[in-house]
């Protein structure tokens, strides 16, 4: 047995949401039954940034707002590996936002795990790009990432829990990791995850948020509802929550991967395998 | 010396066609972006590589789609060249501003063939010792074959018989060039390309009776023509890449068109990112995996990926990196050569990291030094960066690759069997070489953090102070110890010469030209082409203090190279700087002046 890094302790303040966030995630990891070894947890920068630490996974810290691209660098370059992305609303919805539409729109099968506290926690408190009541910018409207989500046609998981209804996360959580696992895209969960600190949203955010897995009416299935739905409630000052779209669509692993094999296993066949087409291609410079 | 041939001319001075024999020779072919300039010199250069000449290619194009001044030329020597010739011997000019751009250039005797469909050439534009053959390309191509398009084939039929060439051998090329088209599309440009051999019959010029004569050489071994962006795409290829993603920008964008139609085929993966933020760091997603990763961009795109390429550096991660330097600064003149990224490639981004940047200087070079970067980047688990220059998108003939040359070399990348006789596994294990043994996800018992934050052996964040200054000296001791692996420079001309010059990439053609023409003259010098341009290696410091004077010869405004091997230790008094930054490239004759000038003055 060979001994690894020894997992770290949280630094969050006491009350943070992303505890329950973390536990749900080790919670969905475990029912999953991947190996520890066989994921790569990345997170962005900022408090939710260092999730990875204490999973006992592979772990990378990412290039702030970039956890999206690398997590879909890592998981076309070896399909066999759990994926996860993790981050928070700044990370994910700010500097990488121009990240996240491209990253739906292409479908990786991937896990992507937005932890939303409305704020800069590390920075001490400075709007993010979902704050309710904003601090500096009066008359933005908090973005909606799930509206975005419905927004890309080719999204097929988008989900948002709240740390304080953990059977519910927990079950999305293992529900998104599960559809990663299975290659059908990307699943986008996004955790309303409060900060006790900088943006005490726990009162607000429990008194408005509205299940849609408890809703009857409500269509997961038909995103054009779902859109109309979700803007309905956001008109209505509810923050919805639960599953808010499942879908097919074909996924990038699928569009861009060849079948001869995956990129990762190459390296030690190259030798034999492409010594041919390697030979084609240089006789066609060839004078 | 007008000679006035339409369909009904006299035809031209025998006297002229007498066939010069000619063993350097610079043609362009100049009109409108969509005239078809690129494709005619596409056409001269497959004519003349067949037989067995040197063929430099270059272009001069504008940035848009369609239209604003295109030029496109070659150069056949007998010996390889990496720039073109000081004058024009024939220009084939679909409009009066390719023949007043290109006048000043134009040699005695040359031949300039021009489109005199729409205008006659305005007189005293072209010095009388310069032959004018005006033809209605334009003309004759929608007259006949009703489309303008034609005369790029009429075209290149005249000018293979200006240039001697048997009409069967070109008639051969033109086949061979188009064999993907439909014969409904190929005869009409054969029936132009014949059209021009008409023509050309009308006014006298025949194979045996034309301008020049070029001697067939005798055969050698297989060559290349190639440019740099494809030479190193495939090296990196050759060399067990399999993960590209790059983003669109001038000159850069040919890397990610080559590796989109040749990766996919072995399995590898090419992905055209959102922006040069997302194409870096998908490529450091993959390299985390263990894949060989490159990515390119030019200038502007390089400096957005700047900050990822300081995080290879910290958290240890292995990427390529290609720069296809492009005149700045910001968006500058995209379609222009320069040497200016050097400051940036070599000193930028936040904080101290290992990083290792090459500079090759043909084509040859980087197929080699591309198969050399990703390996040099495993083996120190830093970004390595190729620094191209004009050599990107010019196509030059080196002899043909060798694939035996070709090895893998993957450091300490550690194997699972490897992995179960050790205790314990640190991603970022002090070690006295500085290079950590590396695991990637997916292994047993190997489960790591990678961060670029400051961190512990274990990868855990840290800024305890003794342990900082441990992280930062190993990853520093890296560099140190793939020094001897990174290439040295290339030095030639008179060892004993108290004169030197310096210069990196592409330039190193152009000042072995100049050389030899100062040779002639009883001047002669030292050269000295660093292959290396981070770390600077020793022996260019030594060369600097070892001559009086040493010209660097640099395609920028800031003497960037200068100001690197001053900060290194050379001697800053040994130094003369020869500048450029008009965007357009050295020649042989316009080097030699300006050294020789710098010179009387010394």
């Amino acid at each position: 047995m060979t001994k690894t890094y020894q997992t770290g302790h949280p630094i969050w303040c006491a009350g943070c949401g992303h505890f329950g966030v973390q536990s749900a995630l080790q919670d969905a990891l475990k029912r999953s039954g991947v190996e520890l070894h066989d994921t790569l947890v990345l997170a962005g920068i900022g408090c939710s940034g260092t999730v990875q630490n204490n999973i006992g996974a592979y772990g990378y810290h990412a290039m702030h707002g970039r956890v999206l691209p690398t997590a879909i660098g890592a998981s076309l370059a070896n399909p066999e590996l759990t994926v996860i992305a993790t981050g928070g609303d700044g990370d994910g919805y700010a500097i990488g936002g121009g990240h996240l539409m491209h990253g739906l729109k292409r479908n990786p099968n991937l896990l992507y795990l937005v932890m939303n506290n409305g704020v800069y926690g590390l920075t001490k408190g400075q709007d993010s790009p979902t704050r309710e009541v904003s601090v500096s910018a009066p008359e933005e409207d908090p973005l909606d990432a799930m509206l975005l989500g419905l927004s890309i046609l080719s999204t097929t998981f988008l989900a948002r829990a709240i740390t304080t209804r953990s059977e519910q996360l927990n079950e999305l959580l293992l529900m998104g990791l599960k559809h990663a696992q299975e290659k059908k895209g990307m699943a986008f969960v996004e955790v309303l995850s409060p900060c006790v600190t900088y943006n005490d949203s726990y009162p607000r955010w429990m008194n408005k948020v509205y299940d849609v897995d408890a809703d009857p009416d409500y269509d997961k299935h038909d995103r054009g509802r779902a859109f109309l739905d979700l803007q309905r409630l956001g008109e209505q000052s509810r923050i919805p929550i639960g599953l808010i779209y499942h879908g097919e669509h074909a996924t990038l692993h699928t569009s861009l991967l060849s079948d001869i094999a995956p990129a990762h296993s190459l390296e030690e066949q190259y030798a034999e395998s492409t010594r041919t087409h390697m030979e084609n291609v240089l006789a066609s410079y060839a004078v | 010396m007008k000679l006035d041939v339409h369909d009904s001319s006299p035809g031209v001075n025998p006297k002229l066609l007498r066939g010069k024999l000619r063993e350097d020779l610079t043609v362009m072919v100049a009109g409108q972006g969509g005239d078809g300039s690129l494709t005619i010199i596409a056409l001269v250069s497959r004519v003349l590589l067949q037989r067995r000449y040197f063929i430099y290619r270059s272009s001069n194009i504008a940035s848009r789609i369609k239209g604003g001044h295109a030029a496109a030329c070659l150069r056949a020597t007998l010996k390889p060249r990496s720039n073109l010739g000081d004058h024009i011997d024939i220009l084939v000019a679909f409009d009066i501003e390719a023949v007043e751009k290109a006048s000043s250039r134009l040699a005695p005797g040359s031949v300039v063939i021009f489109d005199s469909s729409r205008d006659a050439l305005p007189p005293g534009l072209i010095a009388d010792n310069v032959v004018v053959l005006p033809v209605p390309f334009s003309r004759l191509a929608v007259r006949d074959m009703r489309r303008d398009l034609f005369k790029n084939s009429l075209g290149f039929g005249l000018l293979g018989r200006v240039i001697g060439l048997r009409d069967e051998e070109v008639e051969s090329c033109l086949r061979s060039h188009f064999k993907k088209l439909s014969s409904t599309q190929l005869e009409p440009n054969i029936k132009a390309l014949r059209e021009g051999h008409g023509f050309a019959d009308k006014v006298g010029i025949t194979s045996s009776s034309s301008f020049l004569t070029l001697p067939p050489l005798e055969s050698g071994p297989e060559r290349m023509f190639i440019s740099g962006n494809h030479a190193t795409a495939m090296g990196f290829m050759a060399a067990g890449g399999r993960f590209f993603a790059g983003y669109p920008i001038t000159p850069a964008t040919d890397i990610m068109n080559f590796l989109n139609r040749n990766l996919p085929p072995v399995g590898g993966v090419v992905m055209q990112a959102e922006d040069e933020m997302a194409s870096i760091n998908l490529a450091i997603g993959a390299a985390l995996t263990g894949v060989r990763a490159m990515t390119a961009s030019s200038g502007p795109g390089i400096a957005l990926m700047l900050e990822s390429i300081g995080h290879c550096g910290s958290a240890e991660i292995p990427l390529v990196i290609v720069d296809c330097q492009r005149a700045g600064p910001s968006t500058g003149m995209p379609t222009k050569p320069e040497q200016s990224d050097i400051n940036m490639l070599t000193r930028g981004g936040n904080g101290d990291y290992p990083r290792i940047v090459l500079a090759p200087g043909d084509p040859e070079e980087c197929f080699y030094d591309s198969v050399l970067a990703i390996n040099l980047a495993h083996r120190a688990q830093c970004p390595v960066i190729i620094a191209l220059d004009a050599v990107c998108h010019d196509t030059n003939t080196v002899p043909r690759f060798d694939l035996e040359r070709v090895a893998i070399d993957s450091g300490k990348r550690v194997s699972e069997s490897e992995l179960v006789k050790m205790d314990e596994y640190r991603r970022y294990q002090i070690t006295e070489d500085g290079i950590s043994p590396w695991a990637v996800p997916g292994m047993p018992e190997a489960m790591n953090l990678v961060t670029g934050n400051e961190r512990n052996e274990w990868g855990r964040v840290t800024t305890e102070p003794e342990m900082r200054v441990m992280m930062v000296e190993k990853r520093s001791r890296k560099i140190e110890t793939v020094k001897p692996q990174l290439p040295r420079a290339v030095e030639w001309g008179k060892e004993s010469a108290a004169t030197g010059i310096i210069a990196v990439g592409i330039l190193g053609g152009v000042v072995t030209e100049a050389c030899e023409r100062m040779a002639e003259e009883g001047r002669y010098f030292h050269c000295h082409r660093p292959r290396t341009l981070w770390p600077v290696l020793q022996d260019t410091i030594d060369f600097v203090n070892a001559h009086e004077r040493v010209y660097v010869v640099e395609q920028n405004e800031g003497a960037q190279v200068t100001g690197l091997l001053q900060s290194e230790g050379a001697r800053a008094e040994n130094i003369i700087s020869i500048l450029k930054y008009d965007g357009l490239q050295f020649s042989a004759a316009g080097l030699v002046k300006r050294i020789m000038e710098k010179e009387q003055r010394s």
